[in-house]
């Protein structure tokens, strides 16, 4: 008699392990490796139950998260990625706007790439302090409008905002470029030590505190050490 | 060459061993210039001879057919599976590409990439040689790297390099992710798209062939509005990924479903086709009441005459003094019906109040039109007729009247009407719908009716069976539900938590009627 499910064998073909199996797997590690990083570092921050912006806690957050990520291999995919799901995900319980916009610019500045595009008009929620410490030979654009203290302690790298910043912009840079296309907000340039500001819409109010660099609006220099401050 | 229909019946069977018994019909060779298509309708899958043809120069026929085969039966029984996850996963990509060329052409490959590579990764096939054969356009080469890169494969691509190892990234066997990677895929291959639609290549079908509605039977087509009515958030989702099928699928829907009567298949408002589907994922219980056919048959209403129909029911009047199929109408006949004892279900007339307090159906879900249309679908499917008075603030003339009939698609669109404004109604209207057989009446509003009192007396003197619906709460509701206490014959339900996620309102509607309906 002939067995009835013979026909069902699947015959003498083994399954191969194809590279996609084992390229998943990596890149969830890598990407595990990153979120474990992010929720370490907000771990961390949230013990003191408020995250007050102060130079000495940025720092410190920065460096944590800096920390979290050394010797990872990652690039731009992995950013934006991370960003989408702090953005609308269930896999990060809790977004403290500033030690995540902290933690994307550690991820930006330490990425294999030099020139890294973020479209932040995919994102519901406002990202702050992107492109915070942002390196010489490091080019960030922005796709869509930031929030607070974008491109704060920019250290020579390259930052262009196709939109909008909100206020404390360029706050305590040292060095390199911040190109604007749109408005800035209030306190842009406050601590500024260096670099230029270059905004080609109106900007809000600029810093008090101004060390050094320029700013300028629509082309025109609006502020610097040299020059009398014209708002 | 050998002939390609003995080379296919002899491959067929592995192919369909390979793949665990598809239930698929045996394939043929088909001339022309398709290269393969699955033809879903009648579940066919055509294998262009040119194509073979050409193929033939680098690859065995049997190897080039047993590819194909592979290619299609991984489409039927992986991605898409069915109408829903299509159009689910078109909408992903328009999201992302914001144009329809683009967004059809991207979820052509990621279809292409998630059926092919679940085939590589879980079958003995040739598919890849196929694949290291075949035209490129600028996309088809980034898509063939990230093959190369994902299968472990050499199919000769030396180009993107960094695109397919971004692409490689994206889990495409993982079917709960599909509408997540969908996105991530078609915003990486974004630039090459624009760029192939620069080229006008966007037209041109892939090489494996494309992957259009078309290629799916009416059944299937009804089936998947139906899951996609109940899956997305609101109406105008709905109406955001119908719209781009609209040719296809009006020529496919058929709102003659289970027999009713309907009018010529033709465009539909993407409104009354949402409804229409969501409506079918409910169904609500009636009672029936004691009636018996006379045993014979009256005129009951107009169809267009088609070959094959008597003669002797045209009817002149209507028919323009034409004698031609379509345009000539003839009397449907329908059985009379008397109170006897057999039980029965009474025609309805559904009363629907569609004034400034309800809400725009068109933008969000509509509770009244949704609780009215399931109404309406539950007569229809008990073999009775519809009548539906649709107001706003009728004495202004913000009302629509439609007669008892079984179209379908004729009471949709009376149902879908929006008047906003005022609300009043007028009781000689619904007079002109009360007939010697006593209808049931169903009537849903939020009771925020300026003349609600005539209305109380007039169901305090009606002897039909009323089914009251009212939306949220207010003090109007509780003056109609404090008066109507004592009727036995009007039964009063409920629809509360207008911010409710409107699909677990739906459940609550049905589950209340279903406790008490009639």
């Amino acid at each position: 008699m002939k067995n009835p499910f013979i026909d069902f064998h699947p015959g003498s073909y083994q399954i191969k392990e194809r590279p996609t199996q084992r390229i998943i797997k990596e890149k969830q590690a890598v990407f595990n490796h990153i979120i474990k990083g992010y929720l370490d570092l907000v771990e961390n921050e949230i013990k003191d139950l408020a995250w007050v912006v102060e130079h000495s806690r940025v720092v410190k957050a920065y460096g944590a998260a800096v920390e979290g990520l050394r010797d990872l291999q990652y690039d731009q995919a992995y950013i934006e990625e991370f960003c989408a799901e702090l953005d609308g995900s269930n896999s990060i319980p809790y977004m403290i706007p500033g030690p995540a916009g902290l933690y994307v610019s550690a991820l930006v500045n330490y990425s294999q790439e030099s020139h890294i595009l973020l479209g932040l008009g995919d994102y519901q929620r406002p990202f702050h302090f992107l492109g915070y410490g942002l390196p010489e030979g490091k080019t960030l654009t922005l796709q869509g409008d930031g929030g607070d203290f974008i491109g704060a302690g920019l250290n020579g790298g390259r930052l262009v905002v196709q939109g909008s910043t909100g206020n404390w912009c360029g706050a305590g840079m040292m060095s390199g470029e911040i190109w604007v296309d749109r408005h800035t907000g209030r306190n842009t340039g406050e601590w500024m030590q260096g670099g230029e500001i270059r905004v080609d819409g109106q900007i809000h109010g600029i810093g008090k505190t101004f060390f050094g660099g320029c700013i300028f609006k629509q082309g025109r220099l609006i502020a610097s050490r040299e020059v009398e401050r014209v708002f | 060459m050998p002939d390609l229909d003995d080379i296919l019946k002899t491959v067929w069977p592995s192919v369909r061993s390979r793949h665990l018994f598809p239930e698929l019909p045996a394939p043929a060779c088909a001339d022309g210039e398709l290269r393969v298509g699955l033809d879903i309708k009648g579940k066919k899958i055509s294998i262009s001879r040119k194509f073979v043809k050409e193929m033939s120069v680098v690859l065995k026929p049997q190897e080039i057919l047993e590819g194909l085969l592979d290619h299609a039966v991984s489409h039927y029984i992986y991605c898409p599976w069915n109408l829903t996850n299509h159009l689910k996963l078109y909408a992903a990509a328009k999201a992302v590409l914001e144009d329809k060329e683009m967004a059809l052409r991207a979820t052509d490959c990621f279809m292409d990439v998630v059926a092919d590579t679940l085939c590589v990764s879980q079958k003995e096939t040739p598919l890849p040689k196929i694949y290291r054969y075949l035209d490129r356009t600028v996309l088809d080469e980034a898509v063939h790297a990230l093959f190369q890169r994902i299968w472990g494969i050499d199919l000769d691509v030396h180009a993107y390099e960094e695109l397919s190892s971004r692409l490689s990234r994206i889990p495409y066997v993982d079917r709960s992710s599909w509408m997540k990677s969908i996105g991530r895929f078609s915003k990486l291959i974004q630039p090459l798209l624009e760029m192939e639609k620069d080229y006008g290549n966007l037209d041109t079908p892939s090489p494996m062939g494309s992957h259009g509605i078309q290629q799916y039977s009416t059944q299937e087509i009804e089936e998947g509005l139906k899951d996609l009515a109940l899956d997305v958030a609101s109406p105008a989702d709905f109406e955001d990924i119908v719209h781009d099928f609209e040719d296809e699928i009006s020529g496919a829907t058929q709102p003659a479903s289970q027999g009713l009567d309907s009018a010529s298949a033709g465009s539909m408002d993407t409104s009354i086709l949402y409804y229409m589907k969501l409506a079918e994922n409910y169904a609500l219980p009636i009672r029936k009441v004691p009636m018996e056919s006379s045993g014979s048959t009256y005129p009951d209403h107009h169809i267009s005459w088609e070959v094959g129909l008597p003669y002797q029911d045209i009817d002149p009047w209507t028919s323009f003094g034409k004698f031609m199929p379509g345009i000539t109408q003839t009397w449907k006949r329908r059985e009379g019906q008397v109170y006897g004892k057999e039980e029965g279900v009474p025609d309805c007339m559904v009363i629907i109040d569609s004034s400034g307090s309800m809400k725009d159906l068109r933008c969000d879900l509509s509770y009244a039109v949704l609780g009215a249309a399931c109404a309406c679908d539950t007569y229809l499917k008990n073999d009775a007729r519809v009548a539906v008075y649709n107001f706003g603030d009728a004495s202004a003339g913000g009302r629509q009247i439609l007669t008892y009939t079984r179209n379908r698609r004729e009471i949709y669109a009376t149902l879908c009407r929006y008047f906003a404004g005022g609300t009043k109604f007028l009781v000689e209207d619904i007079d002109t719908l009360q007939t010697n057989r006593v209808p049931d009446i169903f009537m849903i509003s939020d009771m925020q009716i300026t003349n609600l009192e005539v209305l109380i007396q007039y169901f305090n003197t009606c002897k039909n069976r009323v089914t009251a619906v009212h939306i949220g709460n207010n003090e109007h509701v509780g003056t109609f539900c404090h008066t109507m206490e004592l009727r036995k014959n009007v039964v009063i339900y409920g629809v509360e938590n207008k911010e409710d996620i409107p699909r677990i309102v739906l459940g609550k509607i049905r589950q209340d009627l279903y406790k008490k309906t009639l």
